[in-house]
């Protein structure tokens, strides 16, 4: 407590000083907890976005180069009945299939069973997805996005319109049904990916029932080598783990490595790691600041300890242990790297905010930050405060007296 | 009941070899409790070494040194902090007051290295400035205190704590002739309230204050008289 206090007296006895060395900390934290908060607002940003995406959705591959075994409609309904975390699968056929409607246009017939209908995320816009006995029957029924419509018709008033699609053993006319909402953001992102390709096609995906592609495009529906499981919130892992075991166990592929999960979770947990990783590296530069900020404090403080060789034979004459001398200006470097700790957070909270107002997402700052760079800019005094107050503490009585 | 100070047989040899310099050279001496003992000599006789050594600032090369029975001539750094704290008020030339603090910090220092609870250091330093006639001047920075005040400074934190030896090294060294007068007033008083002074001293007119005068001169104790002019306050 009296340390606290001596120190603070002898820092606002030398307030320019005081704040010329607590630069460097300002500096390297305000640096610190940006780059931090960037990182975390960054993972944050990326986690949310692909929940958004994939609304739990998990696709599941089996490699035809390393079996040639296959599942049946039989055995996912047997894998359905096994897996509580599910909401549903479906078996998925995706084919590229021509249309003359628009010459620039690439078509995809994206064949699935009716629970396809959770990967329209924003929600029909109108009519209805196609149903279990337009499975069976394999209608030529479909669905198409809003986007797609107005593509295609210049509207998005498209139910019970015809798109005829060709194909190398014939063509058929898929009859609209339902049209999936496209909202302005998802319009928006298709329209910068289409730039970002730079090129002129679109891709159009038109969604029919499975069968429809078994039966009439030569897919064989005993083969499937791709499925998609819909995930109840939070548990697309452990069900795609536990859909993964199922399959393998069917097939007898157990360790083969032939059936491979392809989750946008698992996605989501790559990209948190490289994001972390690169966090670090990025904040342990930034750190390099608080080490040079941490110098330029031992600076300050032998030239403070040479200044007051004679406050520090007075001390000593008065009774001050060589601890107590070392605690003192122990305290004095610890409190100088702290004021500057909380002026450089402050400073970072500004940062962050400027940082907002031109990043798509807001950066996050967490009490752990707050915490950890708290006590790196109390340890950073007390580490570079060590050689000088060591001086000072060594000092002899007599000598330091003798001192103007 | 041992001697308040006893010195025997004290050497200090400085460049130990063939330029070796004797600043003391068998020194013995003995203070009682409540004398009044001015040490005078010229410079580079050997008195401020010998006040070094009195005040465990320093040890000697040999002989010892017993300070109210204990022997403090072979002590470790901190263990002489602790006994110039307990034993000791040190009255210094420069008045050697720390320019950042207040007048009533200043005297708290040494109750502070000592321990002392804030209330109990806030009311002994404030009885120590109010007996130097300081009590209105107590937030007063050095810097805002004339030179004489300032040594009355020095002199409330050398008794706050109540030492048994007050050993002033050159008091007015530093200051005008009124404020001289002040000070050696202010020392007298405190011996008569019973207090052991010793006063170290280049000048006989205030080494002619003191009851008992001790003159060393090469390292070496020349005289040791009883000052029969003394005058109490």
């Amino acid at each position: 407590m009296e340390y606290l206090k001596s120190a603070l007296a002898s820092i606002r006895h030398n307030k320019g000083r005081s704040f010329l060395t607590m630069l460097g900390i300002i500096i390297g934290i305000a640096s610190v907890i940006t780059i931090l908060a960037i990182g975390n607002g960054m993972k944050t940003y990326v986690n949310t976005s692909l929940d958004e995406i994939t609304n739990g959705a998990v696709t599941i591959n089996i490699d035809p180069k390393k079996t040639d075994r296959f599942l049946t409609p039989a055995n996912l309904d047997t894998i359905e009945g096994a897996v509580n975390e599910i909401y549903g699968l479906t078996p998925r056929f995706s084919g590229n299939v021509g249309c003359h409607m628009r010459e620039d246009m690439i078509v995809f017939l994206e064949g699935g069973a009716p629970i396809v209908e959770r990967e329209f995320t924003d929600g029909m816009y109108k009519g209805h997805c196609f149903k279990e006995d337009d499975v069976e029957g394999a209608r030529s029924v479909g669905v198409v996005d809003q986007r797609t419509a107005i593509l295609l018709f210049g509207t998005d008033d498209v139910i019970d319109k015809t798109i005829e699609v060709t194909y190398n053993t014939g063509s058929t006319e898929i009859t609209i049904i339902g049209v999936a909402a496209s909202t302005p953001d998802r319009i928006a992102q298709a329209k910068q990916a289409r730039q970002l390709r730079q090129e002129s096609y679109y891709y159009c995906d038109v969604y029919v029932p499975y069968t429809l592609l078994t039966q009439k495009m030569g897919y064989v529906d005993e083969k499937i080598t791709s499925f998609q499981l819909y995930t109840l919130p939070g548990m697309a892992d452990e069900a795609a783990l536990k859909v993964k075991a199922a399959a393998e166990n069917i097939l007898s592929l157990r360790g083969e490595g032939a059936v491979k999960i392809q989750s946008f979770a698992s996605m989501a947990a790559m990209y948190n790691n490289i994001l972390n990783v690169v966090t670090l590296v990025v904040a342990l530069i930034a750190a390099i600041s608080l080490v040079v900020g941490g110098i330029g404090v031992m600076n300050i403080m032998t030239v403070t300890v040479t200044e007051r060789t004679r406050e520090i034979g007075i001390r000593k004459s008065l009774g001050a242990r060589t601890s107590m001398v070392l605690m003192q200006f122990l305290t004095e470097s610890a409190v100088i790297t702290l004021i500057g700790g909380i002026i450089g957070m402050i400073m970072g909270f500004i940062f962050t905010k400027i940082a907002e107002s031109f990043m798509p997402f807001a950066p996050v700052i967490s009490p752990m930050h707050v915490l950890l760079v708290v006590s790196i800019s109390i340890a950073d005094g007390l580490f570079f405060g060590i050689y000088p107050a060591r001086r000072a503490a060594k000092l002899d009585p007599i000598e330091a007296l003798r001192q103007e | 009941m041992p001697s308040l100070v006893d010195v025997q047989d004290i050497c200090k040899v400085y460049n130990p070899g063939e330029n070796e310099v004797r600043a003391l050279d068998h020194v013995s001496l003995t203070i009682e409790q409540g004398e009044f003992v001015a040490i005078i000599g010229q410079s580079g006789s050997g008195k401020s070494t010998l006040m070094n050594m009195l005040g465990c600032l320093d040890t000697p090369t040999s002989g010892k040194y017993y300070l109210n029975g204990v022997d403090v001539s072979h002590m470790t750094d901190d263990q002489q902090s602790d006994v110039r704290n307990r034993e000791i008020g040190f009255i210094f030339q420069g008045f050697n007051l720390i320019q950042s603090l207040t007048a009533l910090e200043n005297v708290e220092l040494p109750l502070m290295y000592r321990g002392v609870a804030k209330k109990t250091r806030m009311e002994l330093s404030k009885a120590a400035l109010e007996n130097v006639g300081l009590a209105k001047r107590m937030d007063h920075k050095p810097t805002e205190l004339s030179g004489g005040q300032q040594q009355r400074v020095a002199i409330a934190r050398a008794i706050a704590q109540a030492p048994p030896i007050l050993l002033a090294d050159e008091p007015t060294g530093n200051l005008d002739s009124g404020s001289s007068k002040e000070i050696i007033n202010t020392i007298k008083s405190l011996h008569a309230e019973g207090r052991t002074v010793i006063l170290i001293t280049h000048d006989p007119g205030i080494a002619h204050q003191a009851k008992r005068i001790i003159t060393i001169s090469d390292g070496k104790i020349a005289s040791d008289v009883i000052n029969e002019d003394y005058k109490p306050m």
